[in-house]
């Protein structure tokens, strides 16, 4: 498999990544989650470079963020205050939890080569008036990029980048697809980087790693039997030792809300005179992100859904230790799925972690009561 | 028939525990140590038990080792959690608890059991000390007690203080304010004990508690600790003779039960 092998070497090494581009004199623009309109950055010919954090030790964040902040963003601080970002055109960040509303100010005071484009969009997505508003933030972020790449970006670029992306998306859903029946070649850890890849990378040339990859296993019989089926929900679900204890428990993710890896490859922007009103349309579509305002309580329902086509023994609810969305969202969740007769357990996950003891031990027991 | 011995070794953070069963029912020896994961406790409770029970490791014809140092113990055939163990254990005692809260050295849980004694759901504490044997011990240290002092301290109290339930740091801090206020010690005793039951008691309602409840792990030896807990949910709480060795207890019959199949 040279195509998953390549994928999880990007994945293992973004820097080199990010490193390369430049070196060939392409534009890099860092990505912070959620849902920035990235397309906008491919139009314009540089590289979206997602900014996810990193299992790593936060030392210099504290003095801009308490300790009791999500890792997600102390670790991304602590890689732009070390310098280690230096060679981004500059971060998109937007405000999509209270946490992250303090990041561009943090990050502006303490990341002095890396500008910041900040990212609004509407509380209420889905009506005419939050739509419009999502459109008018996106196009004047397009105005800021144009500046950074210096030059122009046409509605025409942008339907192409919207294309490609669209691709991804699909290639993205094909590959969760096809590693649900194939845990024996795809391990849950390879899964995860063969999707996080295409945050460091071109994303067609993504595209067509991932067909690569989902070509040869639908080629191959299926080799999940015995194994537990599990889908995921989360925010970031990519931490080694916590996809290590999932395979050594023989369970297969059969399929994932987790806003890092599906959530976003879900929904695809549909074709439209304006493209950018076709990206404010598609936020308005998106359900199962603790981010994004939901007063239907519909990732419930979503979730419950997805764990019955897939068939799923049971959910894994990875929570991100002090992420307050996904706190709140739990509660909703669970009883959805109480209600649906369907086991789920809650792990909490932090990247600044070293002891996975607890979340062993308790995905082990989920294991043996599902069994 | 020769009889057929099967070891459980539980090895906790703070305390490891080993049992050794005859023929899947009888209970040969076991042995506590002090001393957890990545010590010689370990090794020292195997041999202890091995001595109590007159029998060399050579006789045992299956071990399963459960606690969060399973993996470390090289010698097992099987590895389970401790939360199936906890269950299997308090099933082959009390075969109709359906709900099981074991407070152990640093964590602590609430374990619901099927009624053929499997493992249907659990609850674990996050990673404070706060509702754990640790938290107990850190006060009875404030009190210059010994933890198993507890109990006949807390049976004398009268006017129950009240102590936070959510941190162990700040609970500390509370208790010394009021050691410095010459607050009687009994009262501050079963405050600290009603603090544990509290925070457990929630532990428990998460999963839902069905009756009946026992209670199990080195907490469940100190009574005010245990009264308090029943007060707290309002309904009775059983107590197996050997808590602190419940999941060993259940680890040497999984042993038992899979090497009865394969025979
Ligand atoms: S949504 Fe949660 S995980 Fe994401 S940045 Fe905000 S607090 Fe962190």
């Amino acid at each position: 498999m040279n195509a998953l092998n390549r994928l999880k070497n990007i994945t293992m090494n973004p820097k080199a990544e990010l490193k390369e581009a430049v070196a060939s004199g392409k534009k890099v623009i860092g990505i912070m989650p959620y849902f920035c309109p990235e397309e906008l950055v491919y139009a314009a010919g540089m590289l979206p470079f997602g900014l996810w954090g990193a299992e790593m030790q936060a030392n210099e964040s504290k003095q801009y963020y308490p300790a009791f902040i999500c890792s997600i963003l102390h670790t991304t601080l602590e890689m732009g205050l070390k310098g280690e970002l230096d060679d981004l055109s500059a971060v998109m960040i937007p405000i999509s939890c209270d946490s992250l509303k303090g990041m561009g100010a943090n990050w502006e005071a303490g990341v002095k080569n890396v500008p910041v484009i900040n990212v609004a969009f509407a509380e209420n997505r889905k009506i005419a008036a939050g739509i419009e508003f999502t459109r008018s933030q996106f196009r004047k972020i397009q105005k800021q990029i144009e500046e950074i790449a210096g030059r122009t970006v046409s509605d025409d670029e942008i339907r192409k980048a919207i294309t490609i992306y669209n691709e991804n998306r699909c290639a993205i859903l094909a590959f969760s697809k096809a590693a649900a029946t194939h845990p024996a070649e795809v391990t849950a850890a390879d899964r995860c980087a063969a999707i996080k890849a295409g945050y460091f990378m071109d994303r067609a040339a993504h595209t067509e790693l991932l067909n690569e990859v989902t070509a040869e296993l639908e080629n191959l019989p299926a080799s999940d039997e015995g194994y537990l089926k599990i889908v995921t929900t989360g925010i970031i679900a990519d931490a080694p030792r916590l996809l290590d204890i999932i395979d050594k428990n023989k369970m297969v993710i059969v399929d994932d809300q987790i806003a890092h890896e599906s959530v976003n490859a879900r929904y695809v922007i549909p074709e439209a005179e304006d493209p950018v009103l076709a990206m404010a349309e598609r936020l308005a579509e998106i359900e199962g992100c603790s981010v994004l305002y939901d007063p239907g309580k519909k990732r419930g329902t979503q979730l419950v859904e997805m764990a019955k086509n897939a068939g799923a023994d049971g959910i894994l609810f990875i929570l991100t230790k002090f992420c307050d969305p996904e706190e709140y969202d739990y509660v909703p969740v669970k009883r959805m799925t109480d209600s649906a007769s369907i086991p789920m357990l809650q792990i909490e996950i932090d990247q600044q972690m070293t002891d996975y003891g607890q979340p062993e031990s308790a995905i082990m027991a989920f294991a043996e009561s599902l069994r | 028939m020769a009889d057929v011995y099967t070891m459980g070794i539980d090895i906790g953070s703070t305390a490891s525990k080993c049992l050794i069963l005859k023929n899947g029912t009888d209970i040969s020896g076991y042995a506590v140590i002090g001393a957890g994961t990545g010590t010689s406790g370990p090794k020292r409770s195997v041999e202890q038990a091995l001595s109590n029970a007159g029998i060399t490791i050579n006789e045992i014809s299956g071990i399963t080792a459960t606690g969060y140092g399973r993996n470390t113990f090289s010698e097992a055939d099987w590895i389970v959690s401790e939360l199936s163990c906890h269950a299997i254990g308090i099933h082959a005692v009390f075969p109709d608890v359906r709900t099981l809260i074991d407070i152990g050295g640093q964590d602590a849980k609430a374990i619901r059991v099927s009624t053929t004694g499997k493992l249907e759901n659990f609850v674990m504490n996050d990673k404070c000390a706060a509702g754990t044997g640790r938290f107990l011990d850190v006060m009875a240290r404030v009190l210059e007690l010994d933890v198993s002092e507890l109990a006949e301290r807390d049976a004398m109290a009268e006017n129950v203080v009240n102590i936070s339930s959510t941190c162990t740091v700040f609970a500390e801090s509370e208790v010394i304010s009021q050691l410095s206020n010459n607050v009687n010690i009994c009262d501050l005793v079963a405050g600290i004990h009603r603090s544990v039951a509290v925070r457990t008691a929630g532990l428990a309602k998460r999963l839902g508690i069905v009756e009946p409840v026992a209670m199990s792990g080195g907490v469940a030896l100190n009574s005010g600790a245990a009264r308090a807990l029943e007060r707290e949910l309002g309904i009775p709480v059983r107590i197996p003779p050997l808590p602190q060795i419940n999941g060993a207890y259940g680890a040497a019959i999984y042993a038992w039960e899979h090497r009865k199949q394969e025979r």
